[in-house]
């Protein structure tokens, strides 16, 4: 068995996921994208988490966030897979009927 | 049609790709840059991909929830100045009642789930006086 398939079988392998910021998120963090690491099987609620230790004015937008996973409404439950591209984006643009 | 576009969107082009002989009602919602004091134009920021995705996806469920025969959403990004439409929608069915409600809908969902924001572009005279404002 090669080191990789051992590396894999004890949970190592390392997942690279696309991370995009959007409006108000995109000026507090200062970036646009980035490329984020995380062990295999991570959430995307440990992404978040993450994230927000590296960019601590993102904690205050946390509740009202919206996250998305490949272009979809997603919940932070959700397992994330090597090459996927994540969004946080605040509540879109809203208005007065 | 379905498009995200960054110049002036030609609203008879939105209406005729609706248009068809079995339709007795084409209705059309202009959304237009407001002039609140002190706004010059509209910025529109947009997560093309997944907003292409969902203004599908509505145009598709206006058409199965009213019995709409076709939907057509344009919506500009970037700048929009004061006047100018911002989102165009039209909507044909056989009757006026359906059209109407699909395109109010419509427009209720993009402003609740499509990743679209805008920002309020100052006037310079407004800015000026900010600038003023905030010097003291």
């Amino acid at each position: 068995m090669s080191k990789g398939h051992m590396a894999a079988r004890r949970g190592f392998r390392a997942m690279h996921v696309r991370v995009r910021f959007f409006a108000t998120y995109r000026e507090v963090s200062g970036t646009r994208q980035l490329t984020w690491s995380g062990r295999d099987g991570a959430t995307l609620g440990h992404l978040v988490d993450d994230l927000i230790t590296k960019f601590p004015r993102l904690a205050g937008y946390r509740d009202t966030m919206l996250l998305a996973v490949n272009h979809a409404f997603v919940d932070p439950s959700v397992r994330l897979r090597e090459g996927d591209e994540v969004a946080l984006m605040p509540p879109v643009s809203g208005g007065i009927p | 049609m379905i498009d995200l576009r960054r110049g002036q969107i030609d609203v008879e082009a939105v209406v005729d790709g609706v248009r068809r002989d079995d339709a007795g009602a084409i209705v059309v919602f202009l959304g237009t840059v407001r002039a609140d004091p002190g706004v010059g134009a509209l910025e529109y920021e947009v997560y093309r991909p997944m907003a292409l995705r969902m203004l599908e996806d509505l145009a598709a469920r206006a058409k199965s929830k009213f019995g709409a025969f076709d939907m057509a959403i344009v919506h500009r990004v970037g700048r929009v100045p004061v006047g100018a439409d911002s989102v165009v929608i039209a909507c044909a069915a056989a009757h006026r009642k359906e059209a109407f409600a699909a395109c109010t809908w419509a427009m209720d969902e993009v402003k609740r789930i499509v990743p679209i924001w805008k920002t309020e572009a100052r006037t310079a005279r407004s800015r000026r006086k900010r600038g003023r404002a905030t010097s003291k």
